[in-house]
């Protein structure tokens, strides 16, 4: 079929004629050009071009999903007569809900036109800088594409959403090296709108590159203590609210009943100092979402603003099975501000704990309880960094570690995806052999 | 899905370049019950062409969401193009990929297509016979995933192929609390290789291992924590195949040595107690069909098994045809795709520990003050071989016998220290391959291994 709308238009009219009384769909072409490096060198250059189809009906609030990757009539027609035979099977449910006619919209962001001259010159410069610059690091992985992404949002609502965004991103997987010492391995990402700078200079990449050097000659922690632990950026957002945001206040952990902030809107459920915001809208944000899934424009809300919570992460559908409001948009386009403490002042502030740049566990108990190895990471003692870390657990609990906040820094990662600062809580269990 | 391609006298690959061309269509079926709730209802379907080209040591790779000739067409010129562009600029001046044994294999797996009402009513069916009998559980979630691929490869040398691929599985969780409001959660996956319809003919057929797993939550409903610090432990085969997969199979994945893994300067050396052998197995295992079989790999080798530890020695990595070019070994089958869009990386397919010859009770008698450490919901291992594994069920050992149950605890260690502690291993492996492996792609594969004794670093409260 010819065009985005039109195959919009041929989907939501078969699906109304099949019986769906609502119906929404996706029709969205996408091109992918990424360079690899493995082992330090360059291994690959592949171009991608995608499309999908995907198609949600309800019929007498009974809902169905189907997706496809071709945009043949004929394809298409199976496909809703498929999805409207499993909305059919399935069991009707009051909750499911999408938005009410907005209009017409159109979401441009981004580089539309790519450069890939200047890409591959940016990611060849890249992998020469870690060479030149952190000689002690093998780059195990890197990945530096270009995305985009180009269609339409259709609902039975009236609702027609035109997308059309692209960006470049750098994925870097890495570890260092001397002799047969070696560190953990880190990650480091960013996504960025043009490529002005070197991919080196963006996010915190240097800085990660740098700290992994310190790393590769670690000592483990003896003994159990309870201390101080200063995480990293990338620690924060996932260790910490990821999981946070996932076990308190998402769309499963609210539905099975089992969040500890299911009762708490309102409460101050962490220290006042801490503001946790979603900003897809946010400068900072490369690409963020403009629209959620069940069709709702998107806004920027805090989930928690001075240590109140103030919205659960939920979609409509749960939304109306618990009683509470949607969340303002679904993304995960985390933002927390910077503070007015310089990082290594925090550290000064340190008499015994740790500094993690990494966290491998398992996913924290539904009442928050963590336990995992500490990684990439260094022990302070009395305010200076003594070695680098290996064989260390950290343990604790993440509701009651949101009450005992140390300090926030003033340096943040901005990788195009987040705001994020180096965060210190008190209280958590540390401990060795 | 057409075969054509197979034989397809229009396609002519470069002399001097490997090439490789697939089709493939790929789908997934779904459906999620959360305390009854239909929470997901899918269906998806995907399907396409690549081609990936090998020069001078780099790869062009280009995909297409189109199965046409115009199509193969357009994903080899833009793969070539996409080789010379690394070429000019990264020429690394390596000659082509060495030959393998050439050949055609075609599979005879058959690939059915279910109505999403058989998934949804089956599903119901459990939920309904969980919530009636056991009315005291906080939640319960059941799920029902089938995923399959069917794959047709022509390469410029190697075996010509159309594989197929399907597995199909229900996953149960249960969840209850403690006396003090701790929650307590476990899951068991049933099935494996094959479609629904082969793997599932009776709900009912599932109701007693149910039933033990809710006994289970009962018995950790009472648990308690373990203590923390360096025990002795029986780890459960479910335990030993996570530890096959996670802490040793990615660090002997050739492209993950190369990039600085512990196994890098340990080939040949004593890496485990001569207990210890474990093999990355292409498609049989122990006399059987192993879970996860696969007979071509998407680079067209024909898929043997690889041997990685024997009696304790490292003796081999898992490669691509460039990485066995590399370190001078025999490619054994190991570079999957998962998507048509996806270029083939160095995977596992099934690997596990070899069983030995002690009898599990033997091994649990044989503990005076220790674990026997059953299920793992999640792990997680470092190219260091640091791991660090969730355990969700286990007991006390104490004076040889069992005793209390366990509430969630980790196990953390280094593999290549902890399996030199390995002293006993039991003469029966447990498979499991319900999961995906994540590595850029996601991609299905089994694991297993025996029970075996060891120290290992427990995490405590």
């Amino acid at each position: 079929m010819n065009g985005y709308k039109e195959t919009a238009e041929f989907v939501l009219g078969l699906a109304k004629e099949k019986g769906a009384q609502k119906a929404f769909c996706y029709v969205l072409e996408g091109e992918k050009r990424e360079f690899n490096v493995d082992g330090n060198e360059f291994s690959l250059f592949r171009t991608l071009f995608t499309r999908s189809v995907s198609i949600t009906v309800f019929v007498e609030q009974r809902k169905g999903s189907v997706s496809i990757n071709k945009f043949d009539k004929e394809e298409i027609a199976a496909a809703v007569e498929n999805c409207i035979e499993s909305a059919k099977s399935a069991m009707p449910d009051e909750a499911w809900e999408i938005a009410p006619f907005i209009g017409k919209k159109e979401f441009n962001g981004g580089v539309l036109t790519p450069d890939t001259d200047k890409l591959f010159f940016r990611a060849k410069e890249l992998l020469e800088n870690i060479k030149e610059k952190h000689p002690a690091v093998i780059t195990e992985q890197m990945i530096v594409d270009y995305k985009s992404q180009k269609g339409v949002y259709m609902s039975t609502e009236g609702n027609e959403y035109y997308i059309n965004n692209g960006s470049y991103s750098a994925s870097l997987m890495y570890s260092a090296h001397e002799g047969e010492k070696s560190t953990s391995f880190y990650s480091s990402d960013v996504t960025v709108d043009n490529l002005d700078k070197p991919f080196i200079e963006c996010a915190m990449i240097e800085k990660e590159l740098s700290d992994i050097e310190k790393q590769i000659h670690t000592k483990p922690t003896e003994g159990k203590f309870e201390g101080r632990v200063i995480f990293a950026p990338n620690c924060v957002a996932n260790t910490v609210f990821g999981n946070v945001c996932s076990n308190f206040a998402g769309d499963s952990a609210m539905l099975e009943g089992t969040s500890v902030w299911k009762d708490k809107l309102g409460e101050t459920i962490a220290d006042k100092r801490i503001t946790v915001s979603f900003k897809p809208r946010d400068s900072r944000i490369i690409n963020g979402q403009r629209f959620t899934g069940e069709g709702y424009l998107a806004e920027d809300y805090d989930l928690i603003k001075d240590g109140v919570l103030q919205s659960f992460m939920i979609s409509q559908y749960v939304a109306n099975k618990t009683g509470n409001k949607r969340a303002p948009n679904t993304s995960w386009d985390m933002v927390i501000e910077g503070g007015t403490t310089p990082l290594a002042e925090m550290i000064k502030n340190v008499k015994k704990g740790v500094l993690i740049g990494r966290f491998s566990g398992g996913s924290p108990g539904a009442n928050g309880e963590f336990s995992g190895v500490a990684k990439n990471g260094f022990m302070i003692e009395n305010g200076e960094i003594v070695s680098a870390l290996s064989e260390t657990m950290i343990s604790g609990n993440l509701a009651d570690m949101l009450f005992n906040l140390v300090d926030i820094s003033k340096e943040t990662l901005e990788d195009g995806g987040m705001v994020m600062p180096y965060m210190s809580f008190d209280g958590i269990t540390i401990s060795g052999k | 899905m057409n075969s054509s391609i197979l034989n397809s006298k229009d396609i002519n690959f470069a002399s001097e370049c490997h090439t490789e061309l697939r089709k493939q269509f790929s789908r997934s079926r779904g459906v999620t019950l959360v305390n009854g709730n239909l929470t997901g209802n899918a269906r998806s379907d995907g399907s396409g062409v690549s081609a990936r080209v090998y020069k001078n040591g780099t790869y062009g790779f280009s995909s297409m969401a189109e199965v046409s000739d115009d199509a193969v067409r357009a994903v080899l010129k833009a793969a070539t193009e996409n080789a010379e562009f690394m070429s000019k600029h990264i020429n690394k001046g390596k000659p082509n990929l060495p030959s393998v044994e050439c050949g055609k294999y075609i599979s005879t797996t058959p690939i059915n297509e279910t109505e999403q009402r058989v998934y949804i009513d089956f599903a119901r069916e459990i939920d309904n016979y969980i919530s009636k009998k056991y009315k005291d559980l906080k939640s319960r979630t059941v799920a029902i995933r089938e995923d399959s691929s069917e794959k047709i490869l022509r390469v410029s040398n190697g075996f010509d192929a159309h594989t197929k691929f399907i597995r199909s599985y229900v996953y149960v969780f249960l969840n209850s609390e403690t006396p003090d409001g701790k929650p307590v959660e476990l899951f068991k996956a049933f099935g494996g290789f094959g479609g629904f319809n082969s793997n599932f003919n009776n709900p009912a057929d599932l109701y007693p291992e149910i039933d033990a797993l809710y006994e289970k939550v009962m018995q950790k409903r009472e648990g308690v924590y373990a203590e923390a610090g360096e025990k002795t432990v029986v780890l459960g085969g479910i335990m030993t195949g996570m530890l096959a997969h996670e802490a040793v199979g990615h660090t002997v994945e050739a492209d993950l040595v190369l990039g600085g893994s512990v196994a890098g300067h340990n080939l040949g050396k004593q890496v485990a107690s001569e207990l210890v052998s474990l093999t990355d197995f292409a498609n049989h295992a122990f006399g059987k069909d192993a879970p996860l079989p696969v007979y071509v790999d998407d680079e067209g080798v024909q898929a043997v098994d690889a041997k990685i530890i024997e009696n304790g020695i490292l003796v081999g990595y898992m490669n691509n045809r460039e990485t066995a070019q590399h370190f001078g070994m025999t490619p054994c089958g190991n570079a999957r795709a998962f998507s048509y869009s996806d270029e083939p990386l160095i995977r596992m397919r099934n690997t596990a520990v070899l069983p030995g010859k002690d009898k599990l009770a033997d091994l649990i008698a044989s503990v005076e003050d220790g674990y026997y450490l059953i299920d793992s919901g999640n792990g997680q291992a470092d190219t260091t071989g640091e791991f660090m594994f969730g355990v969700s069920m286990g007991y006390e050992i104490k004076n040889g016998k069992l005793g209390r149950a366990l509430l969630d605890t980790t196990i953390s260690g280094v593999a290549f220290d902890m399996l030199k502690t390995v002293d006993m291993v039991s003469d029966e492996v447990v498979w499991s391959s319900s999961g995906y492996c994540g590595k850029k792609q996601p991609m299905p594969v089994g694991m297993g291994g025996p029970a075996v004794r060891c120290k290992v670093m427990i995490g405590g409260r």
